[in-house]
C-alpha cells in the first residue's frame, strides 16, 4: 500500500487558471519521491493540496489508502518544509523546534528532550537559544528541517528547501537531507525546479509541465529513456540535441547526411519514409572518427564546430549541422502556435553541441566526425512528441 | 509508464482586458492568494461570534452618523424632544439646509466657513504634499553637509505640540500683520513632517536606486529624474500624504481659533464651535438643526475623498512599507 | 585622510580605502548634494518659519515677564517655576496621562482584535466592515465632539435616556466623574478605525508561510493571533503607542466641546492645553503660557523618548 496516493488530483484556481490536472501519483512507505519541473508547472500547488493547505478543485489525496481530502491539515500528520523556512522570528531555534510539540500538550520533559535530540541529529545543538535572525541561511534551513523531524511525520514534505542556499551548500545539504529522510524513513515528497537536485536525490521523480505530469520513473529511466520531447529536453545538462529527420531504407536521414540505425531499425519500421524527431544527448557523441562497434553500424555525424568551452573537467564543442534543430519550442513553432522566426533559427551559428574529453584537439572552424552508437539515439514522434519505443 | 502528449502552450492573454474584468480578477487572485478559513479549524459557530462582534462595533461607529442623518431632518424641539434614532415630522431638512447660506445669529455664514475650509484645506494639503515629495525625494537620494542633522530634526518636529507652536505663532502674527490672514491659516499647514518622512519612506522602498542612476548615467538632468522618472512612481505615496494633510488641515481647530478674530474667516471647526457655544448659553436662535446639518454637510465631502483615493491610499508607509 | 586626497580633483583615481574613508567628496558629488540641497530646501525654509522660529519664539518669550507697572522684563526662570508649583497644571497633566493610559491600551486592543480577525479573513462583510470603521478619521473631532454631544447630552441625549430606561436614574455621561470615561469613549471612537488600519496592514505583511506552518503544527486560532502574529507586528504597535500618546497629551477639543453641553464641568485648567490657551490667549499671560507648553513638550517627548528606547531594546528580533 502506497504512504501517499494522489488520484487524479486537480486545481483550477478561481481565475479559471489550471494549476494541475489529473495528477496521478503514488509514493511507498519510506520512498523519496521528487517533483520536478520549471516554475508554473504546478508542482508547488499540488504539494500545497497533499499538506491541505490548498483546496481540491477535483480528485483525491490518500495517505495509507484512506482519503483526507476532507481532513483538516493539522491532522493529516504531516510536516513540511518551506522554501523560506517560515521560522517563527520572535522564538528561539528550541522554541520554534518544540512549538508543534507544545500544541500537542507534550510533557515539558519529553519535548525538551525530543528537541535536543532533533537539535543534535542536525548539529544545532549549540544554537538552541538563537533567534532565527542570529543565524545563516544553512543553519535556518536546519532549523526548519528540524521542526518538522521533530514531529516523526507519517508525511514529510518539502518545497524546494535548499533553493535559498548558495551553490556549495546546497550540494553540502543534499545529502544531509538524504540522511535525515533515512532516519525518519517518512515518505517524503519533494519539490524543485532543479533537475540535478531531482535526479541526485529522487529514489523516483516526476516531472511535471504546465499542471500535466510527463513521466514518473527512477532517475537513470528518465535519463535513458524519455517518455516525451519535453522530457528528454527538461532532464540532463547540457540538453540533449534534437533534430528533425527522416526514416529512409533502414537509415536515418539527418539534413544531408544518413546515419545506419542499425539496432534502431526495428522500433522505427513504422516510421519508415516519414519524419521523427531525433536526439542525442551531447555526451554520447564521441570524437575522432566512429569507435569500432559504430564503425560496424556505420553511424557518424559529421559537423562544423564553431565554438569550444574549455570546463576544466570536460569541453563543450558547438557545432553546425544541416538539420532544422526540434525541440519543445521548435515544435510549438511548427504547429504555429507561436511567431517563432524560422529565418532565425537558419541562421542560428550552431545547433548541437558535444561534450567531450578536455585533452580532446578540437578548434573552432574545423570539420569533424562524431561517433555514435544508434542503441544511444532517441525518437520522438514530431506530431505528439511522444517517444517511439 | 505512459506519457501524455506535450499540453498546448497556455493561451495568449486577451490583450484588450476591460477594467471591471482586471478589478474581477484580482479580486479573485487575492482570494486564491488568502489562506482559506476552514484551515484554522474553528468550531462552528465562531465564525458567526467573531462576525457580530465586529457588526455590534459598526453599530457603534455608525450610531452618530446615523444620529446627525436622521436628525438633520428635525426641528430644534424635535432634536430634543424626539426618539433620537428615528424621524419625526415636519421635516425640516430643505430649510434648515437653506439656513446653511445665512448668517443666522450674527455668528457668520455656513457656507463661507466651508469654503474657507476647502481653501485651507487644498492649498495648505497641496503644498504640504509637494513640500513633502520634494524634501522627501532630497533626503532619501542625496546626502550632503547636514542631511542627516536636519533629517533628525524634522523628525523632532513630530514630538513637537501644536499648541507649543500656535502660541507663539499668534504673537509673531501681531508683529507682522498676520492675524485675520489666511496666509497665517495656508503657510503653517504646509508644514508636514510625517508627510516627509512618509515620502521618504515610500522613495526608499518603491524607486530602486539603480533606476534614478541609470537616468543620470543617461545624462538627465536631477529635476528632470524627478519629474520624469521619479514622481510617477510616487504617485500612491503622494496621494496619501494628500489625504493625510488635507484631513489635517480639514480637522484643524485650534490654530484658527486662536489667529482669527474675524468670523468670515473661521474654517467649519471654529465656526460650529461658536456656534456651539452660543446655543448653550442662549437656546432661542435655533442653532441645534445648523450645528447638526453642519457636521452633516462637513463629513460628506471628506468621506467621499477617502473612498475616491481609497486605492491609492497606502496606510503600510506608516509602517516603512509599502503595503496598502 | 590626508589633506591631499581631500583636494584630488574629480577624476583622479582616490587610493584605496579612500571612497569609503571620510568624507572624500568629489566636484560630482558635491554637485549631486547641493541638488538635494535644492530639494529638501524649499519645505526646510517653510519647516524654520513656521516650526523651528516659533519654538525659539516661546522659549526665548517663556523667560520674560510682563507686568501692568514695569513692562516686560527679562525673569529668567521664574516662569518656569510658576509652571512647576502650578498644582491644576499639574493636574491636568495627570488627567491626561490616565486618560492615555486607558484610552490608548483598550483602543490598541480593540484595534489589533478586530485588525486580526479582518487579517485572518474569520468574519464576513470584511472590507465593508473595515471601510465603516475608517469612516471617524474623515470626521474632525469638533464635529464628532457635537455628535457624541448631542447623544450623551444629560437631559435629552438617547444615551442617558437608555441608561435611565435601564433603572439607572439621573445618569449623566457629562458630569464630573463621567466626563473623563466618556471622552475616553468618543476618542476610541474617533482612532480605532485608523489604528486597525494600520495594524491590519502590519499583520498583512507577516509572511503567509508562517501561518501555514503553524496551521500545520496544528495551532489553534487564538495562538496563531497571540503568539505568532501579534509578536511580529509588535514594531507597529510601539509606533502607534507612540504616536497616540502624542495625540493624548494634546487632549483639548472634546472637553472644549463637551462643555457647552454640560457647563462647569470642565475647568479652565482640566487639560494642559486647555490650561494654555486660557491662560496665554483668554488671559492674556502669553510668556507663562509658551512656558507651560515647553514643559509639555518636555513632557511628551520624555515618554515618547522612554517608549523608543523601550522598542530598541527588544529590536534583536524586529
Amino acid at each position: 500500500m502506497s504512504a501517499i496516493s494522489l488520484g487524479k488530483l486537480t486545481k483550477v484556481y478561481s481565475t479559471g487558471v489550471k494549476a494541475l490536472d489529473g495528477l496521478d501519483l503514488d509514493v511507498r512507505d519510506g520512498e523519496f519521491v521528487v517533483l520536478v519541473g520549471p516554475s508554473g508547472c504546478g508542482k508547488t500547488t499540488a504539494l500545497r493540496m497533499v499538506a491541505g493547505l490548498e483546496t481540491i478543485t477535483s480528485g483525491t489525496v490518500a495517505f495509507d489508502g484512506q482519503v483526507v481530502n476532507d481532513v483538516s491539515p493539522r491532522h493529516r500528520d504531516v510536516a513540511m518544509v518551506f522554501q523560506n523556512y517560515a521560522l517563527y522570528p520572535h522564538l528561539t531555534v528550541a522554541e520554534n523546534i518544540g512549538f508543534a510539540l507544545t500544541n500537542k500538550k507534550i510533557p515539558k520533559r519529553e519535548r525538551e528532550q525530543r528537541v535536543r535530540s532533533a537539535a543534535a541529529a542536525l548539529g544545532l545543538s549549540g544554537l538552541l537559544n538563537r533567534r532565527p535572525a542570529q543565524l545563516s541561511g544553512g543553519q535556518r534551513q536546519r532549523v526548519a528541517m528540524g521542526r518538522a523531524i521533530v514531529r516523526e511525520p507519517s508525511v514529510f514534505l518539502m518545497d524546494e528547501p535548499l533553493s535559498n542556499l548558495d551553490a556549495k551548500l546546497r550540494v553540502q545539504m543534499r545529502s544531509e537531507v538524504l540522511r535525515v529522510h533515512k532516519a525518519i524513513g517518512a515518505a517524503t515528497l519533494y519539490v524543485t525546479h532543479d533537475q540535478v537536485e531531482a535526479m541526485t536525490m529522487g529514489d523516483r521523480v516526476a516531472v511535471l509541465h504546465d499542471g500535466v505530469l510527463q513521466q514518473y520513473a527512477t532517475p537513470r529511466e528518465l535519463y535513458d529513456r524519455p517518455a516525451n520531447l519535453f522530457v528528454a529536453e527538461f532532464i540532463g545538462s547540457p540538453e540533449m540535441n534534437l533534430y528533425e529527420a527522416s526514416v529512409a531504407g533502414g537509415e536515418l536521414v539527418l539534413g544531408s547526411q544518413r546515419l545506419a540505425l542499425g539496432p534502431a531499425e526495428a522500433v522505427l519500421a513504422p516510421y519508415r519514409g516519414q519524419k521523427v524527431i531525433a536526439g542525442v544527448r551531447p555526451e554520447d557523441l564521441r570524437l575522432g572518427g566512429a569507435g569500432r562497434a559504430d564503425q560496424a553500424a556505420g553511424a557518424a555525424l559529421t559537423a562544423d564546430v564553431r565554438v569550444v568551452e574549455m570546463l576544466g573537467s570536460e569541453k563543450h564543442a558547438f557545432f553546425a549541422i544541416d538539420a532544422a534543430a526540434a525541440g519543445a519550442s521548435a515544435l510549438a513553432a511548427a504547429a504555429g502556435e507561436a511567431e517563432a522566426d524560422a529565418g532565425l533559427l537558419a541562421e542560428q551559428a550552431h545547433n548541437g553541441m558535444a561534450r567531450l574529453d578536455p585533452r580532446s584537439a578540437v578548434r573552432p572552424g574545423q570539420r569533424v566526425t562524431f561517433g555514435v552508437d544508434p542503441r544511444r539515439l532517441h525518437f520522438f514522434d514530431p506530431g505528439t512528441g511522444l517517444a517511439i519505443r | 509508464m505512459s506519457a501524455p502528449p506535450l499540453s498546448a502552450p497556455p493561451p495568449a492573454r486577451p490583450r484588450a482586458q476591460t477594467r471591471r474584468e482586471r478589478r474581477r480578477r484580482e479580486r479573485l487572485e487575492r482570494q486564491d492568494a488568502a489562506i482559506p478559513v476552514e484551515l484554522y479549524g474553528l468550531r462552528r459557530g465562531t465564525l458567526t461570534a467573531l462576525t457580530a462582534c465586529c457588526v455590534l462595533f459598526a453599530v457603534f461607529i455608525l450610531a452618530p452618523v446615523v444620529w446627525v442623518i436622521i436628525n438633520s431632518t428635525k426641528t430644534q424641539a424635535n432634536i430634543f424632544e424626539s426618539f433620537g434614532f428615528w424621524f419625526a415630522a415636519p421635516f425640516e431638512f430643505f430649510h434648515t439646509f437653506a439656513n446653511l447660506f445665512r448668517d443666522v445669529d450674527g455668528d457668520g455664514t455656513y457656507s463661507q466657513w466651508f469654503l474657507n475650509t476647502v481653501l485651507y484645506s487644498v492649498s495648505g494639503g497641496i503644498g504640504a504634499t509637494v513640500l513633502a515629495a520634494l524634501g522627501g525625494y532630497g533626503f532619501a537620494r542625496f546626502e550632503f553637509r547636514g542631511s542627516k542633522v536636519f533629517f533628525a530634526v524634522i523628525i523632532a518636529g513630530l514630538l513637537v505640540p501644536i499648541t507649543l507652536i500656535a502660541v507663539p505663532l499668534y504673537l509673531a502674527y501681531a508683529k507682522v500683520h498676520l492675524i485675520n490672514s489666511i496666509w497665517g491659516m495656508i503657510l503653517p499647514s504646509m508644514v508636514s513632517p510625517v508627510g516627509l518622512y512618509l515620502m521618504r519612506t515610500y522613495v526608499e522602498l518603491s524607486i530602486p536606486r539603480e533606476l534614478t542612476d541609470a537616468a543620470r548615467i543617461d545624462g538627465a538632468s536631477e529635476p528632470r529624474i524627478f519629474f520624469r522618472i521619479a514622481l510617477p512612481l510616487m504617485v500612491p505615496g503622494v496621494m496619501t500624504v494628500l489625504l493625510l494633510s488635507v484631513a489635517g488641515t480639514w480637522n484643524n481647530y485650534i490654530l484658527p481659533l486662536i489667529i482669527f478674530s474675524d468670523n468670515n474667516l473661521y474654517p467649519v471647526t471654529v465656526g460650529m464651535g461658536l456656534w456651539s457655544q452660543h446655543a448653550s448659553n442662549s437656546g432661542d436662535a435655533n442653532l441645534y438643526p445648523l450645528i447638526v446639518m453642519g457636521g452633516l454637510v462637513t463629513i460628506i465631502p471628506m468621506i467621499a475623498l477617502f473612498a475616491l483615493l481609497q486605492r491609492y491610499w497606502r496606510g503600510g508607509l506608516l509602517l516603512g512599507s509599502v503595503a496598502n | 585622510m590626508s589633506e591631499t586626497v581631500l583636494r584630488s580633483p574629480a577624476g583622479v583615481i582616490a587610493p584605496p580605502g579612500a571612497a569609503r574613508g571620510r568624507r572624500r567628496r568629489s566636484v560630482y558629488a558635491r554637485r549631486r548634494g547641493r541638488s538635494g540641497l535644492a530639494f529638501v530646501t524649499p519645505f526646510m525654509i517653510i519647516f524654520t518659519l513656521f516650526m523651528i522660529a516659533p519654538l525659539g519664539y516661546a522659549i526665548y518669550q517663556s523667560l520674560y515677564t510682563t507686568k501692568l507697572i514695569g513692562g516686560t522684563r527679562f525673569s529668567g526662570f521664574a516662569n518656569y517655576a510658576a509652571v512647576l508649583r502650578s498644582g491644576p497644571f499639574w493636574g491636568g497633566v495627570i488627567r491626561v496621562i490616565v486618560f492615555g493610559g486607558i484610552q490608548i491600551p483598550v483602543m490598541l486592543a480593540i484595534a489589533f482584535f478586530f485588525a486580526a480577525i479582518f487579517d485572518l479573513g474569520v468574519a464576513r462583510w470584511g472590507p465593508v466592515l473595515r471601510a465603516i470603521y475608517f469612516i471617524p478619521f474623515a470626521v474632525p473631532i469638533v464635529v464628532s465632539s457635537l455628535m457624541w454631544g448631542f447623544l450623551l447630552d444629560p437631559a435629552y441625549g438617547p444615551f442617558n435616556r437608555l441608561m435611565n430606561a435601564i433603572g439607572f436614574q439621573n445618569f449623566n455621561w457629562l458630569s464630573a466623574n463621567l466626563m473623563l470615561p466618556s471622552i475616553i469613549i468618543i476618542a476610541i471612537w474617533e482612532w480605532t478605525g485608523y489604528n486597525c488600519i494600520i495594524l491590519y496592514t502590519a499583520l498583512k505583511s507577516v509572511p503567509r508561510d508562517v501561518v501555514e506552518a503553524a496551521i500545520l503544527d496544528d495551532t489553534p486560532l487564538w495562538k496563531i493571533i497571540l503568539r505568532i502574529k501579534l509578536p511580529m507586528v509588535r514594531p507597529a504597535i510601539i509606533m502607534l503607542v507612540f504616536i497616540n500618546t502624542i495625540g493624548a497629551m494634546q487632549l483639548f477639543i472634546e472637553p472644549t466641546i463637551l462643555n457647552n453641553y454640560q457647563a462647569g464641568v470642565v475647568s479652565n485648567t482640566w487639560t494642559p492645553v486647555i490650561d494654555i490657551y486660557n491662560t496665554a490667549i483668554s488671559d492674556g499671560e502669553y510668556q507663562l503660557g509658551a512656558a507651560m507648553a515647553v514643559v509639555l513638550a518636555v513632557v511628551i517627548i520624555a515618554i515618547s523618548v522612554a517608549s523608543l528606547a523601550f522598542r530598541n531594546r527588544r529590536r534583536e528580533f524586529a
